[in-house]
């Protein structure tokens, strides 16, 4: 059988990204330019500067992955997309670009959703084992994915309102953390103690989280704490924090993985970098028989190397793109 | 020698196959919200129609704004791959330009662009060029700037700049006349004229 490559890009938030994948588990070569640095002097991701930015480094980092993978665009069996969900302007630029050599090179176009690449980043590891469930922790999705076979997506829940990465965040601005205050959030509660009586958000038996309500705490304590004159104990208040989050997305993962008779977890996203989660799931598959896949940190952040690993799936699936293909802020993962 | 013209930053989709300075066929649609969607339909439609093979582009010129971000994103994402991935030349034109190709019996035509809050983008042409380069400009402040001579605006917008404004009606080869022989540039290096900063670039100098 012929081998397949995919090129890949991805540029749904604040990444430029380009890569080429073999046979959906190989990675030939990623390219990402980060506009972290960028956003970080704004306080978070502006999305017209961030459009702004791809349009202006598309091409570039086209030539910089196939050059570095010494490839040609002869070589490229498809060409993967991201299409969404993400910031519509920043989708806008990865898909006109793709249309264009797909339509130029007559090449298959294959669109992925974002959370698919961020699942099938773990094929990059290893391949996946069905059935299994997926974690999906990042700044726009808290997902439980159930998945019976390749390519097949059942939600079977998720946040109700904030996304966990976006709680980080929240939390780290009253914490005066600088953006992006997710990592060093998890950096800190590595230092603290868990004194501060923060509740564990919506402990139920749904497969639904809901951060918001823990936002708010985070947000009280700190304001009773100014106002009685006392200093927030920063490190104490990260590890309280961090500890229900982690206890939270460990407990109905578990919950998840026992009602569906799952063996295989997968976690994905930019959260799955963070360390209390890795380190607690870690712990907690190991002693329920679990086999756990978390992807290395450069496979968490948004790249397109994942995007190239779930394009491959979706190219056997039959999955195209036509020359009408758009991008779309929001779309639910199928 | 066959070049792609693509316009899609204005209220209109302008597309045009030409062979050498002459046009063989142009779309002219209206530039919607589907418009990322609906362009590579047309230029389809526009190689389809000229019996025309993507090889055969030897060069692109494309409208780089200033107009609609989103729109001139489109036309420029699309110009810079396929003139990067073909080794194609790839000229930029002004739109603020090609709108001042509109046939005018002034000695002057005030081109612009609504940018909203009592702002435009605007130039000002004369058949030679510009004498007011494209810039950012309030209505007030444009209207300081007339020459004092006979001038008409143009636009596909309706701003009062105390000026009798003609419908546009741009004239493809006269504005492919006076930039064939502009050096074609490096496809990494074409990128949109927004002629203004993003909001949030102008707050964190305040």
């Amino acid at each position: 059988m012929d081998d397949t490559y995919i090129l890949a890009i991805e540029s749904s938030c604040d990444e430029t990204s380009v890569a080429i994948i073999k046979n959906g588990c190989e990675e030939i070569h990623t390219v990402v330019l980060s506009q972290m640095d960028i956003h970080a002097t704004f306080g978070g991701v502006v999305p017209e500067v961030a459009s702004r930015h791809h349009i202006e480094n598309i091409t570039m980092v086209l030539e910089q992955a196939l050059m570095e993978a010494n490839l040609t665009m002869d070589d490229i069996t498809a060409i993967a997309i991201t299409y969404g969900p993400g910031l519509i302007g920043s989708l806008l630029v990865g898909v006109q670009a793709a249309k264009t050599l797909a339509y130029i090179y007559d090449k298959p176009l294959v669109p992925v959703h974002h959370i698919a690449g961020h699942i099938y980043a773990n094929n990059l590891v290893e391949p996946l084992e069905f059935p299994l469930i997926a974690l999906v922790v990042s700044g726009g999705h808290t997902d439980l994915i159930y998945m019976k076979e390749d390519y097949s997506f059942e939600r079977i829940g998720g946040t109700l309102d904030d996304a966990v990465g976006e709680a980080y965040d929240k939390a780290a601005r009253v914490m005066n953390l600088p953006y992006p205050g997710g990592p060093r959030v998890d950096k800190l509660a590595a230092t603290g103690e868990d004194t501060y009586p923060l509740p564990l958000p919506l402990d139920d038996d749904s497969y639904n989280f809901s951060f918001s309500g823990l936002k708010s705490a985070v947000i009280n304590i700190s304001h009773n704490e100014a106002q009685r004159g006392n200093e927030i104990r920063v490190a104490d208040l990260a590890t309280s924090f961090q500890n229900r989050v982690v206890e939270i997305l460990t407990k109905k993962t578990m919950h998840a993985l026992k009602s569906y008779h799952v063996k295989n977890l997968i976690v994905a996203g930019g959260v799955a970098a963070n360390k209390g989660l890795r380190t607690h799931l870690e712990e907690v598959c190991k002693e329920n028989g679990i086999h756990l896949c978390v992807p290395p940190i450069k496979y968490c952040t948004d790249n397109a190397a994942m995007i190239g690993a779930a394009g491959y799936f979706a190219y056997k699936k039959g999955r195209r793109g036509d020359l009408t293909l758009s991008a779309k802020a929001t779309d639910k993962l199928h | 020698m066959k070049s792609l013209f693509i316009d899609t930053s204005s209220s209109r989709i302008i597309l045009a196959l030409l062979e050498d300075e002459k046009v063989v066929k142009e779309i002219d649609e209206v530039n919607d919200h589907s418009l990322s969607s609906r362009i590579f339909p047309l230029i389809d439609k526009l190689f389809h129609d000229t019996n025309c093979n993507v090889d055969d582009i030897k060069r692109i010129y494309v409208v780089n704004g200033p107009g609609s971000f989103t729109g001139i994103r489109v036309g420029v994402t699309i110009a810079k791959t396929y003139a990067w991935a073909k080794k194609l030349e790839i000229i930029p034109i002004s739109e603020l330009e090609l709108l001042a190709t509109t046939p005018y019996e002034t000695d002057y035509i005030v081109s612009y662009i609504d940018a909203r809050r009592e702002a435009v983008y605007a130039g000002i042409y004369d058949d030679h060029g510009a004498v007011l380069e494209d810039t950012y400009i309030t209505i007030d402040e444009l209207k300081t700037r007339y020459p004092d001579a006979s001038v008409s605006a143009v636009s596909y917008d309706h701003c009062d700049v105390g000026l009798d404004q003609l419908e546009p009606k741009i004239d493809i080869e006269r504005i492919i006349k006076r930039h064939k022989d502009d050096l074609p540039m490096n496809p990494h290096e074409v990128n949109p004229r927004y002629l203004k900063r993003t909001e949030a670039e102008e707050n964190l100098e305040k």
